[in-house]
């Protein structure tokens, strides 16, 4: 019994000294949501350990211009603009012994931006789209919807939809693939949504759909084109060969030119 | 005075007339054997996310290719020794168009290294030696300059093979261009109708003059003709001389292995090409490196290019000067040598503008090596073995050509700085470059002696022959 009360007022003093560290940093404000600017501050109320200096960290990198040597208790860092780049976790830590931080979380709106706007496929082949989100927090839900001709309205895609369509999502990455493409049916512009705690965004995908045979007409013209030219050539080569017979080339007139080499043969040696 | 039976080929080339159809044939041929491998890759990236397969492994489709062109090169040789050059480049053109019609069906990446690798690269091996050996049976005077204009197919088509290859696989996707590129390819054939045998028969007479533009090819001349056919100008003798040679060049001519011009050039080029395409290759990585974005980089390859483009034919130009042909040689010692200093001075280059005076420099330096490459081997053996040479030293220097950015690779991965690659590359240029400046001057000089030998021995053979 003893040695049960003993553990647990030992626990329960681990507990408090942990509880007590966490209030030395008072965050204004704790959270930032949906502001276009702000400014970061953080107050060390334990004034009875020495700070050597302090820096700001986002997402885990330390930012260079905030690292500084001076002992303040109080400090602060301003977001000029907030944007999908400079959301993110905010920490604020100061150099003691051992070091204190405290967190500040700056959400915004998710960034979603299509991988490639532009994708191409070929005729029953597979055509994969995809769309990127940067910022702070990432989706939690993504939506792809195929945009009709009017361009007004949006018919929702699921797994369950077609079963050429699969959709793979991760938090910052959701992938359409659309395994039999058609070109009646799969023309067009889909439409990427991803939704976070803040708001929706979306961006566009336009796919197009190559024919099997668009590439047959360019290389039959171009075979075509090889065989004409080939054939040109021939035909101008056998209409000038009996130009060239006459020169003298043909077997049949050795013997002249033997003659011609007979008297070249007389002439040097004369010299 | 007796004709001196020096020229080696028993006629007089045409050096012009229907010879510039015949550059034009192979600057094409060239072209695409040299700059197809290369523009291929542009299609790497979309082919390995369709087949899901890793870098290295679609790396490899030109690495076989290229490996295949340099392979294929005996056979090449022999198939033209037999047949002449235009069926074999017609071949060699159905050949590539039928792999790359094939590979556009394919299905995995092994269908796409079989076809387009291996097919395909036999048929640009199909393309490439014929080319070469058909400029030495038409221009004897103005060959340095032939030459040269038909090397300047390798970068004119892979500038032009770049931008459409892009073009392409944006509007058809990889499979229709390499049906496209089918067609293209195709006109190789068109290429191969333009290469038609020289007329041998329509101009019997050996020229004196060529003594001097023979060079270093007197040397296996001499040494034929003195044996077959004294100063005696018959036909029934001379045709007799030439069915004599070309029994022994119907196959693979393997006494090129002791000819001494010929072992000098396989080993100053076994060593020079490992450290040939490495610079080439790393010119827009090492800029990356020194902190330039990626059109920078890419602008410098197209700067390389550019100069490349106008230094070859210029460098042929150059070559068939009256001071420069007898002694070729030389200047492609030179070449090598400027190479590998350039590359040693690079690591000195600082910033972008010092990287865009060392790619001039650089295109100057490969230009004019590439220009001269096949002149001299031609120079050195004679328009009759250059086939077999070439078959010869393509197979061998295959080795070199495939190890070499491995290995230059490698050592940038180790030391993780490109000076180290660079100081390699320079060495491995500048080492050649001075062994070529020695042996050729020991070279010439043994020919210079020869020469001397036959021409008083063939005065002593014609003077009992007027006495009789």
């Amino acid at each position: 019994m003893k040695l049960l009360w003993a553990v647990s007022a030992l626990l329960l003093s681990c507990w408090q000294t942990n509880a007590s560290t966490a209030p030395n940093i008072i965050t204004e404000p704790s959270v930032v949501s949906n502001e276009t600017s702000a400014v970061l501050t953080c107050n060390l109320t334990d004034l009875t350990l020495h700070i050597k200096g302090s820096h700001w960290t986002h997402n885990g990198k330390i930012i260079e211009e905030s690292e500084s040597t001076d002992p303040k208790a109080h400090i602060s860092y301003s977001l000029d603009k907030i944007t999908y780049q400079t959301s993110g976790e905010y920490e604020c830590v100061f150099l003691t012994d051992p070091q204190v931080k405290k967190t500040i979380e700056v959400k915004t709106l998710p960034h979603v931006s299509a991988y490639k706007h532009s994708e191409h496929g070929n005729e029953n082949d597979k055509g994969v789209m995809s769309c990127v989100s940067h910022g702070y927090p990432l989706p939690t839900d993504w939506v792809w919807f195929k945009v009709a001709d009017d361009d007004d309205t949006v018919l929702p895609i699921s797994n369950g939809t077609n079963d050429r369509f699969e959709i793979k999502s991760t938090p910052n990455k959701t992938t359409l693939t659309i395994n039999v493409l058609s070109i009646e049916e799969d023309i067009g512009y889909y439409k990427c949504s991803g939704t976070n705690e803040l708001g929706t965004n979306s961006d566009k995908v336009h796919l197009r759909v190559r024919s099997r045979l668009a590439a047959l007409w360019p290389f039959l013209g171009i075979v075509a084109e090889v065989i004409i030219l080939v054939t040109i050539i021939f035909i101008y080569e056998k209409r000038r060969k009996p130009d060239d017979v006459n020169d003298g080339s043909a077997p049949l007139k050795s013997n002249s030119t033997s003659n011609h080499k007979d008297k070249n043969v007389r002439q040097r040696n004369s010299n | 005075m007796p004709p001196a039976a020096v020229t080696n080929l028993g006629y007089k080339p045409p050096d012009g007339g229907w010879g510039w159809a015949v550059v034009f044939a192979a600057f094409i041929s060239i072209g695409f054997s040299y700059a197809f491998p290369k523009s291929l890759t542009i299609y790497f990236k979309e082919i390995q996310e369709y087949f899901s397969v890793s870098y290295s492994e679609i790396a490899w489709l030109s690495s076989v290719m290229l490996a295949s062109m340099y392979a294929g090169g005996p056979i090449s040789s022999i198939l033209v020794n037999r047949y002449g050059s235009r069926p074999v480049v017609m071949v060699g053109g159905l050949m590539v168009s039928a792999a790359m019609v094939l590979s556009s069906f394919g299905t995995t990446i092994m269908h796409l290294y079989l076809c387009v690798g291996v097919i395909g690269g036999f048929g640009l091996a199909f393309n490439l030696q014929p080319a070469l050996t058909i400029i030495g049976t038409y221009f004897q005077v103005k060959r340095p300059l032939a030459n040269g204009l038909a090397m300047t197919g390798s970068p004119v088509v892979l500038f032009t093979l770049a931008p459409l290859n892009q073009f392409l696989l944006d509007s058809f996707g990889w499979r229709g261009s390499f049906l496209i590129l089918g067609s293209i390819v195709l006109n190789c054939c068109v290429a191969g109708a333009l290469m038609r045998p020289v007329n041998k028969l329509s101009h019997p007479e050996p020229d004196n003059d060529s003594e001097k533009y023979n060079g270093a090819a007197a040397e296996g001349a001499a040494t034929e003709d003195s044996s077959t056919q004294p100063a005696d100008p018959a036909p029934e003798e001379g045709q007799k001389e030439r069915n004599g040679q070309s029994q022994a060049s119907k196959f693979i001519d393997l006494s090129l292995f002791r000819h001494r011009g010929f072992v000098i050039y396989l080993t100053g080029n076994v060593v020079m090409f490992f450290a040939f395409f490495a610079p080439v290759v790393f010119l827009a990585p090492y800029a990356k490196h020194q902190g330039t974005d990626e059109y920078s980089a890419a602008f410098l390859l197209s700067i390389f290019a550019l100069v490349d483009m106008f230094i070859r034919p210029i460098t042929g130009l150059l070559g068939n000067h009256r001071w420069i042909r007898p002694k070729i040689q030389y200047f492609f010692s030179f070449a090598v040598s400027y190479n590998g200093v350039c590359h040693l001075l690079c690591p000195l280059a600082s910033g972008y503008e010092g990287l865009v005076v060392y790619a001039v420099f650089f295109g100057l330096a490969f230009g004019m090596l590439s220009a001269l490459l096949f002149e001299v081997l031609m120079d050195l053996v004679g328009a009759h073995r250059f086939s077999s040479a070439v078959g010869l030293v393509t197979i061998i220097e295959c080795g070199p050509v495939l190890l070499g950015p491995p290995i230059a690779g490698a050592l940038v991965d180790i030391f993780g700085d490109y000076k180290y690659m660079y100081y390699e590359c320079g060495i491995l240029m500048l080492v050649p470059g001075i062994f070529f400046f020695i042996m050729h001057y020991y070279n010439y000089k043994k020919l210079d002696e020869e020469r001397r030998q036959s021409k008083t021995g063939e005065m002593g053979t014609s003077e009992e022959m007027t006495d009789q």
